[in-house]
């Protein structure tokens, strides 16, 4: 395990996993001195009947009858302002976000505006702008995926200025995190893959990674070997509780890493195909995760070796060749990717000409990953990446990752 | 009662001047590459008209500013007061700054280990580094600069290395 000389690592998150633990918010709100949260969730998290658990698991304890349910799928400053007004007007005390990232990154949104009293959010973008505790806020993450859950970050689209502003600070991070597993049962198969890969890239990543330290490691590697062993089990079946329960801790685990560790080639790229093209986020995580790898192997090799134990157990960790580990968790990482095809009836794309929108036409024509090549460039998360990565080399990975063959290794430029 | 004297914090003038020697050359060097190699000039033309960054060492310098005016690369001096800068990287000390420009910690590890702070937009921070990192291999012989950057470009021509060099190296010494 490598030892940096500096490193900094926070997760000041209360965090309670379980089948009831929505129940709990309630006592956790009182201990806070709140009695009055906004509830904010999106139409499809109220539409799946999401809302109506968390309110009976609430009870008449706390007074959460304001609910909020129309969060854009893109956080939307104009909805953060007016969803501030509501929590004013209404003498809140707290926010509880049901949902995914968006409802999230806008709860956090509204954190700030109520809570520092703030007329222009864009005062406080960028890292470090706030400097004291917000208002309590409670995160019921709906997908076991993204782990905003325990990220101290929050974007937020100016539409009407087509600005997109980015909030980091400490005091971003959710009070309280409600992993329950009733929050996820309902989630369809393929989604649950791709959410469940956008979970194992940022576990991997965190583990690879330039800034991964012994801390995130710990989180990544229980990630790891949580999401390789439960991630087909709960897509073939659904009603796995113990599965579902088991990929929303998964999912909190790979988050705490990767936001104390940072993500690299495959976000990079990840997020310029999903800015040209549109696409789901946690499909291409999934699609490029075990080429990332392999651009990575000649300089992390003996680091992505570990990630095997976590996942394929100790037998065949003994039985491959010390040489050899790293290019089988590739080969892992690929059947992975395989089986949830195979078990999604080919819904969960294996390479990016598989991706189709819903008339079934290709979402990113070969023709655009020029475009993607030069996007990931403006994308910070390339720092992170042990090797260099330049216009040539991203367009040789999308090319492949297009294609769906192995990364030809002789051809990534070495120093 | 115990007496309690402040502590004040070492000026370390060898560190400091090394630092300031380094970002003046560098500066200047800046302005060089921006002349002679095409991909920094590219990189340059890519930001806005009158970008302006700085480089160096919290609380209190030295620093490096770089501009554009009349897109015309330049190096502005240590001091970017009376001038908008839209990209501030600020190394967090002066230790953290030598361990930096001695090439013990490459850019990127220096991000990665929380010693380089960048305060503007992230595409044009990266466009900062990549330009660094060129200016870096044709000023540093291969072995020191394959400490300062992630990767050496050794794909690149012998008549790019040589010639590249020889002319930022002018430019530099003669501030042109």
């Amino acid at each position: 395990m490598l030892l940096p000389d500096y490193y900094e690592f926070c997760c000041r998150v209360k965090i309670v996993a379980g089948h009831d633990a929505l129940e709990k918010i309630p006592d956790l709100l009182i201990e806070r001195g709140a009695k009055k949260p906004l509830v904010i969730t999106d139409k499809g998290v109220a539409g799946a009947g999401l809302i109506d658990i968390v309110s009976r698991a609430l009870g008449d304890r706390v007074q959460a009858d304001l609910i909020a349910d129309d969060v854009p799928p893109d956080s939307d400053l104009r909805v953060v302002n007016r969803l501030a007004r509501l929590y004013r007007d209404n003498a809140c005390d707290a926010i509880i976000a049901v949902g995914g990232g968006s409802v999230m990154d806008t709860a956090k949104g509204i954190n700030i505006v109520v809570s520092e009293n703030a007329e222009d959010l864009m005062a406080f973008s960028g890292v470090g702008a706030l400097k004291r505790p917000l208002k309590p806020l409670v995160a019921v993450p709906t997908t076991a995926g993204t782990g905003s859950e325990v990220t101290q970050v929050a974007v937020i689209k100016d539409h009407e200025k087509h600005l997109k502003m980015a909030f980091g600070s400490y005091f971003l991070l959710p009070d309280i995190s409600i992993l329950d597993s009733r929050m996820t049962l309902t989630m369809p198969p393929f989604i649950t893959a791709m959410t469940g890969m956008d979970a194992m890239s940022h576990a991997v990543e965190a583990y690879y990674c330039l800034q991964k330290n012994p801390l995130s490691d710990a989180h990544a590697l229980s990630a790891v070997g949580m999401i390789y062993r439960h991630l087909p089990l709960v897509v073939k079946n659904p009603d796995d509780r113990e599965g579902r329960l088991a990929m929303a801790v998964a999912a909190c685990l790979a988050g705490i890493a990767f936001s104390n560790s940072m993500v690299g080639l495959v976000h990079n790229l990840g997020h310029a195909t999903g800015s040209v093209c549109g696409v789901p986020h946690g499909l291409c995580m999934a699609i490029l995760l075990p080429y990332g790898l392999e651009y990575n192997l000649h300089k992390m090799a003996d680091v992505m070796a570990e990630l095997l134990l976590p996942m394929a157990g100790e037998q065949v960790y003994l039985a491959t060749p010390a040489e050899q580990r790293a290019q089988k968790v590739v080969s892992l990482i690929r059947g992975l990717n395989e089986d949830l095809h195979a078990i999604t009836g080919g819904r969960h794309a294996r390479c990016l000409q598989e991706i189709k929108d819903r008339e079934g036409k290709p979402s990113v024509p070969r023709d655009v990953l020029p475009q993607i090549a030069a996007a990931a460039l403006l994308d910070g998360a390339s720092i992170y990446n042990p090797e260099d990565t330049d216009y040539e080399d991203n367009l040789m990975v999308l090319e492949a990752a297009w294609e769906g063959k192995p990364l030809d290794r002789s051809r990534v430029k070495k120093g | 009662m115990s007496i309690i004297k402040d502590v004040q914090s070492g000026k370390k003038p060898l560190k400091r001047a090394y630092v300031a020697i380094f970002l003046w050359f560098t500066g200047r060097a800046i302005q060089a590459a921006a002349k002679v190699d095409s991909e920094v000039k590219k990189e340059f033309e890519k930001l806005p008209e009158d970008f302006t960054f700085s480089l160096g060492c919290l609380p209190c310098g030295p620093w490096m500013v770089v501009g554009r005016e009349k897109g015309v690369v330049k190096y502005l001096g240590g001091d970017s007061r009376g001038r908008p800068v839209q990209v501030r990287l600020a190394i967090k000390s002066l230790d953290a700054g030598f361990l930096i420009l001695s090439f013990q910690e490459s850019t990127a590890l220096a991000t990665a280990r929380n010693r380089l702070i960048t305060d503007g937009e992230i595409p044009q921070a990266l466009a900062i580094i990549r330009i660094l990192d060129i200016v870096e291999v044709y000023l540093l012989p291969k072995l020191i600069a394959s400490l300062a950057v992630k990767r050496y470009p050794s794909w690149w021509s012998f008549g790019r290395k040589l010639g590249g060099r020889i002319g930022v190296y002018t430019r530099t010494l003669l501030g042109i």
